[in-house]
């Protein structure tokens, strides 16, 4: 078991270095000089190279990969040039909104995989099983930010049941007193349930959209995993004395399938940090994506690709966290791994 | 009992789906008397017409023009990300499997370096390092697809290299090269086939979605995900179509190129497996 980790965890370790390897080759190879484009391009030459000195452009690549992970661990992100802000509080601003908007995503995604993948697999009727396949088709083919916009039509033009794309709260409703940064929690805490009423009105539709690649993603890996369930010859064991084809479904079929898709779920967190690159800029939600995007339109790309590393490393410790628990649960893969 | 004929026919509907496509977006554009690029300011944000079937813009450009342009280049890129991943990514592959030792350690912890970006940001962070562009970025999304495919191109040799028969030819004195070129490369071909059919889709999804933050075609350019952008100050004042048909064209394009991928893989391994990247 130890040993598993210990090697899980040194491929982690250099899965990051190599991102963060490969972030850093980004920033340097490209054409464009980190100090110029900081500057701009009427710059005297005199106070570019004196930016370079400062940045530690002049020094040789290795010494540039050190220093540039050494500010990383330490939480040294670096400048906005645009807001003129340091990178790391910036971000922590944004954070809690994307949070927010991620978890419930998530949330929603997970419940609705699960459930329609249970409808799907148990049922017999042709149409139940093939609206929920065009549904998973649907889900994963459809442009996230696409579809965003066209919930806001129907839901907030046509409709008028949802606000627009005004981010968290309405006009004039004051955020909550700040406890945990997520709006919907704080007003609960306050006991203020006009404003946990309004932060979910406003949650609901970005959260849906987010959720739904995640969606589609679980589902047809849940679905797949109960089939494959179904045909095990214990489920044959099982009807055989006796019980129903419902018994069976709920208390062996079901919970056999259901650990695979949940930890596959570590997955889906890399489409939710991309994803929400991409949907709030649609619903304007004031999160760490959208300052992405501001960031991107501004050529302002300290955030930009903070963020990008960032991600990869929170990726990567996730599916350390997952694939730790998984053989922690199920002594067989500790076993396989050692193994080869 | 099934026919050859008849299980292959589920087949049809995506590739019908990709011919319309090839079609429209080929042909479409000599076809139809408006441009892409030309702006009429007597008709701004015209609703659909029979002149114009999708509307104008806001520079009042033709919709359905600017759909057309807009499909070709995306069905380009979602060959050349598919080409451009397919031929890297399977070399890498089968180096890794075939040398074993430092390669396959080198090539697998660069895949999964790059694998832990989630893609459209690791296609970001390429665009800009490398200065912004539709080729930038169309580099990006290339190299968020070598894991795929070195990773699967890895595993479908190891599998085909440990079959008796690869002991037989070599035993019969088959270079390691005849083998790959002889036995390898067919008999991976359709598990590749399925992944490329799955990038394709990607491809074109990612690029648009690059396009929609300003990363991918610069801004006049038709393109599918610019188009949306343009589109999306004016989806809710009423003039929907802008970035409605757009967004209908990567719907169609990527749900074929999955459905086919799917259907494939069914076909090839008797039924569905997961194979999105």
């Amino acid at each position: 078991m130890i040993r598993t980790v210990l090697a899980r965890l040194g491929l982690s370790l250099t899965a990051a270095l190599g991102a963060a390897l490969f972030a850093f080759l980004t920033l340097r190879v490209g054409p464009g000089d980190p100090a110029r484009l900081v500057l701009g391009a009427f710059a005297s030459d005199e106070a570019v190279a004196a930016l370079r000195a400062e940045m530690g452009l002049d020094k040789p690549y290795v010494v540039q990969f050190v220093h540039y992970i050494a500010d990383f661990v330490t939480g040294d992100w670096g400048k906005s040039y645009a807001m003129g802000e340091p990178v790391r509080s910036l971000l922590a601003d944004r954070f809690p909104a994307t949070i927010e908007l991620g978890l419930c995503a998530f949330v929603i995604a997970v419940a609705m995989a699960l459930l329609c993948g249970m409808v799907g697999s148990y049922a017999r009727r042709d149409w139940i099983t093939r609206l929920l396949r065009t549904l998973a088709s649907f889900s994963i083919g459809v442009p996230q930010f696409w579809f965003g916009l066209i919930l806001l039509m129907v839901g907030f033009e046509c409709l008028g049941l949802f606000p627009g794309p005004v981010g968290r709260l309405g006009f004039g409703v004051p955020p909550p007193p700040s406890v945990t940064g997520l709006y919907t929690v704080d007003a609960l805490l306050a006991g203020d349930l006009a404003t946990f009423a309004d932060a979910c009105r406003h949650l609901l539709l970005p959260a849906v959209t987010l959720g739904l690649l995640p969606f589609g993603f679980l589902l047809r890996l849940f679905w797949a995993n109960l089939d494959d369930v179904a045909n095990e010859p214990f489920v044959l064991v099982g009807r055989s004395r006796g019980m129903t084809r419902w018994q069976v479904f709920r208390r062996y079929v079901v919970p056999n399938a259901i650990v695979p898709t949940l930890t596959a779920s570590g997955l889906v967190l890399g489409q939710m940090l991309a994803g929400s690159v991409l949907v709030e800029r649609v619903f304007n939600w004031p999160g760490a994506g959208a300052l992405v995007t501001q960031g991107i339109l501004q050529q302002d790309y300290s955030v930009v690709q903070t963020f990008i590393l960032l991600s990869a490393v929170v990726y990567i410790v996730a599916n350390l966290c997952v694939d730790v628990l998984v053989a922690a649960i199920d002594p067989r893969i500790a076993r396989k791994d050692t193994a080869g | 009992m099934m026919t050859a004929r008849n299980r292959y026919g589920i087949l049809a509907p995506p590739l019908a789906m990709f011919a319309l496509l090839v079609l429209l977006t080929l042909i479409g554009p000599m076809a139809w008397p408006h441009n892409a690029y030309d702006m009429d300011f007597a008709a701004v944000l015209a609703p659909p017409s029979w002149d114009h079937p999708m509307g104008t813009d806001a520079n009042g450009r033709d919709v359905l023009a600017r759909f057309l342009d807009g499909g070709r280049l995306s069905l380009l890129v979602g060959v050349v990300v598919m080409v451009g991943g397919l031929v890297p990514g399977a070399l890498l592959g089968i180096l890794a499997a075939r040398l074993g030792g430092v390669v396959d350690a080198f090539v697998m912890r660069m895949s999964d370096s790059i694998a832990a970006f989630p893609p459209i940001l690791l296609a970001m962070a390429v665009a800009i390092g490398l200065g912004g562009g539709l080729a930038t970025a169309v580099l990006g999304v290339i190299l968020s697809t070598l894991p795929f495919f070195a990773r699967l191109m890895r595993s479908e040799t190891r599998r085909i290299l440990a079959m008796p028969f690869i002991e037989a030819a070599r035993a019969m004195g088959a270079s390691p090269a005849l083998i790959v070129m002889r036995h390898v490369l067919p008999h991976s071909a359709s598990t590749m086939l399925v992944q490329s059919a799955a990038v394709f889709g990607y491809g074109i999804a990612t690029l648009a979605g690059l396009g929609f933050v300003g990363l991918g075609a610069p801004i006049p350019t038709a393109e599918w995900g610019v188009m949306i952008t343009d589109g999306m100050p004016y989806a809710l004042t009423g003039q929907w179509w802008i970035a409605v048909f757009p967004g209908l064209g990567i719907l169609l394009a990527v749900s074929a190129a999955n459905m086919l991928a799917d259907r494939l893989s069914g076909l090839l391994r008797g039924d569905g497996e997961e194979v999105r990247p």
